[in-house]
């Protein structure tokens, strides 16, 4: 996605289905052919074809959700499919046929049931269930299943998942096939009722079947445009980039994962109502394993995360199946005689349609590998100006509002009490105790391996502690989550930067907010006035954000942050944290790696945030920058805090530069006092 | 090499030359074109490549034998089995349906092999007046008059078939096995298919009305190798017999791997183990003693039907199954429903087709076939045989290794 | 047959599937613990070692099960049998990751994955169409040697799945722990850069590891043959399934853990067929697999290389 499409978002709500200039007329041409196609060429096989592959296109589309947008490898999609077309299947059939009684009376009048003579005498419930009611009602049950399978197990990393979703998908056509009393077993359903709209059935005539299935692809590619440039797209994207850095901008990972599942299951539901409606028949053998795999392969195959690109997979692959490779025999065939080759012309290609079929898989695979339609495009290279423009300093016009508190400066921020963490038998932090004071900039140094990444890591809710108390503006936040503990006012970076690599710099910094936004699924996908607002007023909090790196960003707000310089995306962490509006910033040494005057130049930017109100934790190793930004240091050894103070009162401690140092403390002491780089 | 836009051209051309129909060397006789659809990739194709074959053979032993003066049968054999559902597809098969009711030179086809194909294609077939001829398909819903409004809303019978419905041939196996061989207790297995389940549950119903103790009732996974856990769990129950209602997929496993666990027990099946699988991959000693039905009456020492088989071997290289000769019988019908058209000089189209295939009395390798208003075959007569190694004969010779017994007692 | 009888007969029955899913699981774990990547070709390699060993057994002039050998010529053609099968099937996999696998080194997500399920379709149709689909008898020239344990049988087959699937493990498991190249293996599952640097051919150690894993899957494939007499194109899939289902079971990357994996899956299967009922066998397994999974979510043993994300 490009930034301009994000910008536009707030200004034009249809805007959401462009991805770029010239989209909007190529759609509208698309969808001109997709509507006028049975009226030009009426073949009612052709014309299945199309439906069928457009069934597999919204299948796609809810799977693209939860493998593309989020992550999540889920091997036994085509269970949803099931549960949504035996949903319709059963309610609309004379599958059940439990005796009539009074109860049902109401019922009847809604058009749900009606009666019916029985095999053996008396009157029978026959099911009724409008076409239209199971639609939402089946995406609606799917979503439900989804979550209540996904509960347990979406803590499961990737390739677990993978398996026990197989699972989940070999076991629920085994419960249809068995389950006869309600199913009809292998057999299959019987005469499951055709929709029916303003008094007409649609019976067998694939037509208007077709016009169901496009105008569901369409609904569908129209929610995952709106759901991907949504805060809950961005969240299922943070998750899939990186599970735990997500978790620390605030992303709740169990909850938008469940969310993702129950959104793909629940367009796999309503998938399976029109599946069935046209079919008339189910039976458990429409879904078994090779379906979830086929609906994977075409994801990929259309460019994993790519919403156009699951569409245009999914219709390819399935009229190569339906349409394309059972004609080629006629191809062949034509071509036979017209070169006068009895051998082609008599040739069957019929049985290797699924040979042809895997060859071209490998061959694309080989050939193609970002798929079709690949999600992430290659970034356009700067200009020349816009590479070689002079640095400017942003802080100078620094306009961030809010980021001071409502809590006086010098009151305690954030209180660490006897704070232990044990990994088996090595305890990384031993009874630690800090104290950082509102609008203070305290740091902690201390040698490698001594556990100032633990420290920051037990803050911050992503390692449980064996004891001890973190309070944060008097309330406890131990035991919070990730989350929970953003949504409180503490941000971080991490030592070894943890962006979402295929996410630009803007999006990085949108997830920031994630927390401070509230936008719902509804409203993710039908954009309410309130929406458009609050993703407006997003955008233009996350430019002011990056204004203060000036024109070091700035100019790639477009830029997969995976190709920016190591320096950049330092930056683009920071702004990504100060985007939650943080109250406590948690910087764990934000200018390793970066040059004297990169240092520099982000030291006074973190002193300007300082001037704003801001309360900063810092990791450090360049003291230089420790003693020009902290108030106080504290200094960590073995995981025991073992001095604190002013930087000057810590740099005179022996014990510090005993254990900091090593031996050699006189020299080293002089290369502090010099000022040196002590790594 | 050739250049991109050559092959374009090429290909449009061939696209063409395709479209316009038959080439000049068929010029001389009208074409008559009748659909076949198969699950021929995926799981399902073992036995529908021996069904195509069936149908090929009497196509083309009609066209070599110029059966029909002036008339050239050619198939159109459509695939529903997609690597999507890595077996049979009801979706597709709806697609291929409507595929032969658009075309207008196609007036009757063959199929499909599974129900569940059927019962997607049936209302398709119905509204569009295409009869169909299933060698295979038995499940009895799609012809029952319960389901009418469903399977065949336009009012006529549209799907037909040369083999009997799994309601008259599990019963009347029980009964077999109730008054010949005296089987009291019996342990019932499916293979999880609709035509297996389908027959072993009419099995096991006409069992409890007889008073036939059923010891239990499995279910095999064609798709696993190792039936051992389940026959070591019949071995325990001890029953007198032993009744399999499925397809030789599952069945070649079951009769290696119940020789080896159950050697004395009773055991048999229905047509669907009346297969030269039986014979070659399960082979003897592991096959010889099994029951097997045929939904037919048994045609006794008929060198036609010995001719067929020949003839298929030596074409195709495999023995025909049951349902190779079923399909064989199914073009036979057709064949002579084009026949009794050209006798009566009426036009030769899918409604013609329809009702000339309805009213049917041709002979076939069952004797002669008709059928009532449903659809269905009006003979439920079933033929019993037993497996016994005649060591003359060559080992998928069927005819020689499947011994006649008799018609089983009907219900 | 006493309960007691019964309960071994089944824990026999579990034992020798197990053997079989054990050394499927093998391949699968192999190729997972180097290169993180779900081989759908492992499936279908296993099938074509079975087709390969049933080639071989009549290239020797064996068919069904009317040809008995004995003592030298049995064990002589066995062994032959094996060396061609395995030594098949490994090229296959070498061939299969020189050719798909190797362009898409170091692409993320599932394309990978997806490749492997394309070399799948490949191989099936290709036996497909070279068999007519049809199931085959496979040669057994094993005498119908049997004996009376407690009121179970245990059969000449089951006694040489018993004795050759450990002994393909153990040689498997010693090569991995104890040779240049298998500590090379282990290196690169650990961390393939840092393995690179420090001089290890990743090519030549991802080459091996296909090797050695299609090897064992087409030892299993003959195993197979010689077990249940008869091949199809069709016996990838189920045994895949549930060979792949034991490698996770136990933990995928973990070669002991496959090997304990594929057993549990072999007596899973084989209770439940006996004391609840076979159509329900799968799920059982899954269920049993989510739970454990829930409880332990890096498998029974975990992985013995630690996750790269």
């Amino acid at each position: 996605m490009s930034d301009n499409a994000t910008a536009a978002v707030g200004r034009r709500p249809l805007a959401a289905l462009a991805e770029g200039r010239g989209k909007p007329a190529a759609i509208a041409l698309l969808a001109a052919v997709a509507v006028l196609y049975p009226v030009a060429f009426p073949n009612q096989a052709n014309v299945d074809s199309l439906a069928n592959a457009a069934i597999y296109a919204a299948l796609a589309l809810g799977l693209n959700i939860v493998v593309g947008f989020t992550g999540l490898l889920d091997l036994g999609y085509a269970a949803f499919f099931a549960i949504g077309a035996y949903a319709y299947g059963i309610l609309n059939s004379f599958q059940l046929h439990p005796a009539w009684g009074p109860f049902w009376v109401p019922l009847q009048h809604l058009g749900l049931v009606m009666p019916f003579p029985g095999n053996s005498g008396g009157t029978v419930v026959h099911f009724t269930l409008s076409f239209w009611i199971a639609l939402p009602l089946a995406a609606v049950i799917s979503a439900g299943c989804g979550m209540a399978f996904g509960a347990p197990t979406l803590r499961l990393r990737g390739d677990y998942l993978a398996i026990v979703t197989l699972g989940f998908g070999e076991i629920v056509p085994i419960v249809f096939r068995n389950w006869s009393s309600l199913t009809n077993g292998a057999a299959g359903l019987n005469g499951v009722g055709a929709p029916v709209l303003l008094g007409h059935s649609f019976g067998v005539n694939a037509i208007p079947y077709y016009y169901v299935a496009i105008a569901l692809v369409a609904f569908l590619i129209f929610a995952s445009l709106r759901l991907r440039d949504s805060r809950i797209g961005r969240a299922w994207m943070a998750i899939r980039e990186d599970e735990i850095a997500a978790g620390a901008m605030g992303v709740n990972r169990t909850r938008f994962k469940l969310l993702a599942f129950a959104t793909g299951a629940a367009f796999a539901g309503a998938t399976g109502v029109v599946f069935i409606a046209k079919l008339q028949t189910a039976t458990p053998d429409m879904f078994d394993f090779p379906v979830s795999v086929m609906i994977l392969v075409m994801i990929v195959f259309g460019g994993i995360g790519s919403v156009w690109g699951a569409v245009a997979g999914a219709m390819i692959l399935q009229l190569l199946q339906s349409w394309w490779l059972p004609d080629l025999s006629g191809l062949v065939d034509g071509l036979g005689r017209l070169l006068g080759s009895r051998w082609l012309a008599s040739v069957d290609l019929t049985q290797s349609t699924e040979l042809i079929f895997g060859i071209i898989l490998v061959v694309m695979m080989l050939y193609r590998r970002q798929g079709l339609i690949p999600a992430h495009r290659p970034q356009a290279a700067l200009s020349f100006e816009a590479q070689h423009a002079v640095v400017q300093r942003g802080f100078g016009e620094l306009r961030l509002s809010g980021l001071a508190g409502d809590v006086a400066a010098g009151t305690p921020a954030l209180q660490v009490r006897g704070v232990t963490v044990a990994f088996g038998g090595l305890k990384a932090l031993d009874a630690v105790s800090i104290d950082v004071p509102s609008g203070g900039v305290v740091a902690v140094i201390g040698p490698n391996g001594s556990g100032k990444s633990t420290l920051f890591n037990v803050i911050t809710g992503l390692v449980p502690a064996n004891g001890g108390s973190i309070r944060f503006r008097g309330e406890e936040i131990l035991g919070l989550h990730d989350h929970q503990i953003l949504a409180r006012g503490i941000a971080r970076t991490f030592q070894n930067i943890r962006l979402f690599p295929t996410l630009t710099v803007l999006q990085n910094v949108l997830v920031g907010q994630h927390a401070r936004l509230s936008t719902s699924l509804f409203g993710a996908v039908f954009r309410p006035p309130r929406t458009r607002r609050e993703e407006q007023a997003a955008l233009d909090w996350a430019r002011e954000v990056i204004a203060i790196f000036g024109n070091r960003l700035a100019p790639r707000l477009g830029q997969a942050v995976g190709g920016l310089s190591y320096a950049n995306r330092r930056r683009t962490e920071i702004a990504r944290a100060l985007a939650s509006r943080p109250k406590l910033l948690l910087l764990d040494e934000p200018t390793a790696g970066m040059n004297p005057a990169e240092t520099l130049e982000l030291a006074e930017q973190i002193r300007g945030l300082k001037s704003l109100g801001l309360t900063v934790l810092l990791i450090e190793h360049k003291l230089d920058v420790v003693t020009q930004l902290a108030d106080t240091v504290y200094v960590l050894d073995h995981g025991e805090i073992i001095a604190h103070g002013t930087p000057a009162e810590v740099r005179r401690n022996e014990d510090v530069l005993r254990a900091y140092l090593g031996r050699n403390a006189q020299a080293a002491a002089a290369g502090i006092a010099g000022g040196g780089d002590a790594t | 090499m050739i250049t991109r836009r050559a092959a374009a051209q090429l290909l449009a051309s061939t696209a063409a030359a395709a479209t316009l129909g038959a080439g000049p060397a068929l010029a001389a006789d009208k074409v008559i074109v009748i659909g076949v659809d198969l699950p021929l990739t995926g799981a399902d194709a073992q036995g529908a490549i021996r069904i195509l074959h069936g149908a090929q053979l009497v196509f083309d032993q009609a066209n070599d034998a110029n059966a029909v003066p002036g008339y050239t049968f050619k198939l159109a054999v459509m695939n529903d089995a997609t690597a999507t559902a890595g077996q049979y597809d009801p979706a597709q098969a709806a697609t291929n349906a409507r595929k032969m009711v658009s075309d207008h030179g196609l007036v009757a086809a063959i199929g499909p092999e599974m129900s569940g194909s059927g019962k997607a294609m049936a209302p398709i077939l119905s509204e569009g007046g295409l009869a169909t001829i299933t060698p295979a398909s038995t499940n009895p819903d799609i012809t029952n008059p319960k389901f009418a409004a469903e399977f065949m809303p336009a009012g006529k019978a549209i799907y037909f078939r040369t083999v009997t419905t799994d309601a008259f041939q599990g019963p009347e196996m029980t009964m077999f096995m109730a008054k010949k061989l005296g089987v009291k207790s019996v342990y019932i297995l499916d293979d999880s298919g609709a035509y297996g389940v389908g027959l072993a549950d009419a099995f096991e119903g006409q069992a409890k009305k007889i008073g036939m103790k059923v010891m239990g009732r499995d279910r095999l996974d064609p798709k696993n190798a190792d039936y051992t856990t389940t026959l070591t769990k019949i071995k325990a129950a001890n029953p007198q017999a032993l009744y399999f209602g499925g397809v030789d997929e599952a069945g070649v496993k079951l009769v290696k791997q119940a020789y080896q666990i159950i050697p004395k027990m009773i055991k048999g099946g229905g047509d669907g183990m009346v297969a030269p699988d039986i014979l070659t991959a399960a082979g003897f000693p592991a096959a010889q003693g099994w029951y097997a039905t045929i939904a037919a009456p048994h045609l006794v020492g008929d060198p036609k039907s010995q001719g067929v088989i020949r003839a298929y071997k030596a074409k195709f290289g495999i023995g025909p199954d049951d349902y190779a000769l079923t399909a064989y019988d199914a073009g036979l019908i057709i064949i002579g429903a084009v026949k009794t058209l050209i006798a009566e000089k009426k036009p030769i189209n899918k409604a013609t087709m329809r009702d000339a295939i309805a009213a049917s009395k041709t002979p076939t390798l069952q004797g002669v076939v008709e059928f009532d208003k449903y659809g269905d075959m009006k003979s439920h007569i079933v033929s019993v045989y037993q497996i016994r190694e005649d060591k003359s004969k060559p080992l998928d010779d069927m005819i020689a290794q499947y011994h006649y017994l008799g018609p089983a007692p009907q219900v | 047959m006493s309960f007691s009888s019964l309960l071994l007969q089944q824990t026999i029955n579990g034992m020798s599937l197990g053997a079989m899913y054990a050394l499927l699981a093998l391949g699968f774990t192999l190729i997972y613990g180097i290169l993180e990547l779900i081989n759908f070709a492992h499936f279908n390699v296993f099938m074509m070692g079975s087709f390969l060993a049933l080639w071989v057994l009549q290239g020797f002039g064996l068919t069904g099960q009317t040809v008995i050998l004995t003592g030298l010529p049995l064990i002589g053609v066995l062994v032959a049998a094996l060396i061609v099968t395995m030594f098949g099937t490994g090229v296959l996999g070498v061939v299969i990751e020189r050719v798909t696998l190797r362009p898409l080194r170091g692409i993320t997500g599932p394309a990978a994955m997806i490749t492997t399920i394309g070399v799948s379709y490949v191989l099936f149709n290709i036996i497909l169409l070279l068999t007519s689909a049809q199931t085959l008898n496979f040669p057994n020239p094993l005498p119908q040697l049997q004996w009376q344990v407690h009121g179970a049988i245990v059969t000449l087959p089951e006694v040489l799945i018993w004795l050759v699937a450990p002994l393909l493990m153990t040689g498997l498991w010693a090569f991995v722990q104890k040779s240049r190249l298998g500590k090379a293996m282990r290196a690169t599952a650990q961390d393939p850069e840092a393995a690179r640097m420090m001089g290890v051919e990743v090519d030549k150690v991802i080459m091996t590891a296909f090797f050695l894993g299609s090897a064992l899957a087409g030892a299993g494939g003959m195993i197979f043959g010689l077990y249940y007499n008869f091949t199809s194109f069709l016996i990838g899939f189920t045994a895949g399934l549930r060979a792949f289902t034991a490698a996770v079971l136990g933990g995928i990357g973990n070669v002991p853990g496959a090997m304990v994996g594929g057993f549990a899956i072999g007596l899973i299967e084989a209770y439940s067929g006996q004391f609840i009922a076979t159509e329900w066998s799968d799920v059982i397994i899954f269920s049993i697999l989510v739970l454990v999974l829930v409880f332990r979510p890096a498998g029974l043993f975990g992985r013995l290389a630690p996750s790269k994300s």
